[in-house]
């Protein structure tokens, strides 16, 4: 086993920082218990967070991220099909296995006919349906979180202590099943289909992808979100990308539907079009 | 206890026919569709309230009658049919027989007028039987019924296509149907402008009593009603009544569709739901549930994501011949 090897295979378990969050978690736990109320980290969420009558942290709203995630991942240079921007990838690359990483770039080459998941606008997945650039709106219930976007499957995060069924299942936007971690919704996301993107320049996972997404308010119109990806088929080991997601405050804002993969056959319908229907060419 | 209070839900519909062999919903998870139904009448809510005082109808709903096969005998099978056994692919094998006489199937889903027929302009019904004549050959793209490819069912006819579930949060309701979702907004925010328009259309509601009364505009009217090719058009106002029965079993949708540009008058849709719920039969047309995994003992029951166009699920031709 090369040194290289050893060292990767010990970040991949990382011992000594789960311990200290299991330690973490616990206390919180314990003084959740004592206390009866939600534990609340000032320095966490800010104040004046919206909470729920049983005062978890209300993500209730209609969010979006000002990131370029959705078009790269890592750091990339502006180009024809993406603006700049420095990457949202904690390490700052993702952490391939050498033939993922051929792989990667035999996508990227291909990416702006081969990115079936947002070109047949097919759900997008988990953590990509997140950042990408639509709005989506987050209702909640102390059972589950659901997730209406634009376009795609609704989401549900359930929230009342169910497991994951017993997989593989392929799901294209996984299975989530999330706990709370004082005011952090800490979702555990797996059972995906293999036939996602992770972005518009090829990032990709295998079916073994495993996300531990985390949720919280840094004030009450801006969460931050994390998402940490496991895919030892994939990666050399776990890695993690963070984007904001701000709150639309604009008047009357709503969602939209998007239903895109009807576009390639919308001129068909109604027939005859109706004559407030005919554009412009 | 449950199971009893279950049963005598159940007297609000009427089936006399029925009754002797089981409750509606075992009935309905084997393949069968029931003939009859009795309307919920509109009222009081009495029953559970939720925190910010809507009725709590939470939960998951199946229509009785019939599929998505024909729209004024939702028993009748599709006109046509050259097999005899509908073209409704395989969710549908076994409900689109015709089943006995008229007058022991189901009754049409248009309630006013009373004929059952949807009052159609001359053009706009020469269109629909155009379609119909042309349902099992197409030979152009406009004949392929859009939900075939897997396009929303738009706000009637999505609930006569497979169960669905309700989530209710303050200022708002959610359908979570089998092809695309819905937003109630429970409010008078003003809907989208003219120029959007919607397969599922843009709403606007509240609640009266036991009833939920919706606003729908923004319709693209791209949907037809049945795979018997009725449609409104795009300039359509529909105007929904959700009245639920007190004792959660049930409840029955009116909707209102006035469109000049179509019809001849405004009409009616009048469509019974079921609810589905822990202990119910599972059955992936009406109830596509599965029980959760978890450590306690109460049965949680569980709908999986829905997924459609990422399938090739499509749901009948969608090529033409």
């Amino acid at each position: 086993m090369s040194e290289k090897t050893s060292i990767e295979s010990k970040e991949w378990h990382a011992l000594p920082g789960r311990a200290a969050l299991f330690m973490i978690v616990a206390a919180l736990t314990i003084a959740y218990l004592q206390s009866g109320e939600p534990v609340v980290d000032a320095q966490q969420t800010g104040a004046g967070i919206p909470r729920t009558v049983e005062g978890r942290p209300d993500f209730s709203g209609i969010w979006q991220t000002l990131s370029v995630a959705d078009y790269d991942l890592e750091p990339h240079s502006g180009r024809v099909d993406a603006p700049p921007g420095a990457g949202v990838v904690k390490e700052t690359n993702i952490p391939y296995q050498p033939w993922a990483l051929q792989t990667r770039a035999e996508n990227f080459a291909q990416r702006q006919v081969a990115d079936h998941t947002r070109l047949n606008c097919f759900s997008l997945g988990v953590p990509r349906s997140v950042y990408y650039p639509e709005p989506f709106q987050i209702f909640q219930r102390p059972r589950d979180i659901t997730i209406v976007r634009q376009f795609g499957a609704v989401r549900t995060i359930n929230t009342n202590g169910t497991k994951h069924p017993e997989g593989p299942i392929g799901f294209w936007l996984g299975d989530s099943r999330a706990t709370w971690e004082g005011d952090t919704l800490v979702v555990s996301v797996q059972d995906f289909t293999d036939q996602t993107w992770l972005d518009r320049a090829g990032n990709f996972h295998s079916e073994a992808l495993q996300v531990t997404e985390r949720w919280q308010f840094i004030d009450p119109d801006t969460l931050s979100y994390s998402a940490t990806l496991e895919d030892p088929d994939v990666f050399t080991r776990p890695w993690t990308l963070e984007v904001l997601l701000y709150r639309h405050k604009e008047e009357n804002f709503q969602l939209i539907e998007n239903y895109c993969y009807t576009l390639p056959y919308d001129e068909f319908y109604p027939y005859p079009p109706f004559e407030d229907q005919v554009r412009e060419p | 206890m449950n199971k009893l209070k279950r049963l005598t839900g159940r007297r609000l519909l009427m089936l006399a026919p029925i009754l002797l062999s089981g409750v509606p919903e075992y009935l309905l998870a084997q393949g069968q569709w029931l003939p009859t139904f009795e309307v919920v009448p509109s009222g009081e809510w009495t029953a559970a309230r939720l925190e910010d005082g809507q009725p709590d109808i939470q939960g998951h709903w199946s229509n009785t009658v019939g599929n998505q096969d024909n729209f004024t005998d939702p028993r009748g099978g599709i006109p046509g049919d050259p097999t005899g056994a509908g073209g409704g692919g395989a969710a549908a094998i076994g409900t689109n027989n015709p089943v006995g006489d008229r007058r022991q199937r189901a009754p049409s889903r248009v309630s006013d007028p009373v004929g059952g027929e949807v009052p159609f302009q001359p053009w706009a019904r020469a269109l629909q039987q155009e379609f119909l004549a042309n349902f099992f050959n197409p030979t152009k793209e406009q004949y392929i019924e859009p939900l075939a490819r897997c396009a929303p069912g738009g706000p009637i006819k999505s609930l006569y296509w497979h169960g669905y579930e309700i989530r209710q949060y303050p200022g708002y309701i959610v359908f979570m149907f089998n092809s695309s979702s819905r937003i109630i907004h429970l409010s008078d925010a003003p809907h989208l402008p003219e120029s959007v328009s919607l397969w599922n259309g843009d709403s606007r509601g509240y609640w009266e009593g036991n009833t939920l009364v919706v606003d729908v505009r923004n319709n693209n009217g791209k949907a037809r009603l049945a795979r018997t090719g009725e449609f409104h058009g795009p300039n359509a106002q529909i105007t929904e009544r959700y009245v639920f029965a007190n004792d959660g079993s049930a409840y029955t949708y009116h909707a209102t569709i006035d469109d000049p540009e179509v019809f001849t008058r405004p009409w009616t849709v009048t469509i019974p739901a079921i609810r589905y719920q822990e202990g119910s039969p599972l059955n992936g047309w009406h109830y596509p549930a599965f029980a959760a995994e978890h450590d306690g003992d109460e049965l949680i029951n569980e709908v999986w994501e829905r997924t459609c166009v990422e399938n090739n699920g499509n749901h009948g031709k969608v090529s033409i011949q």
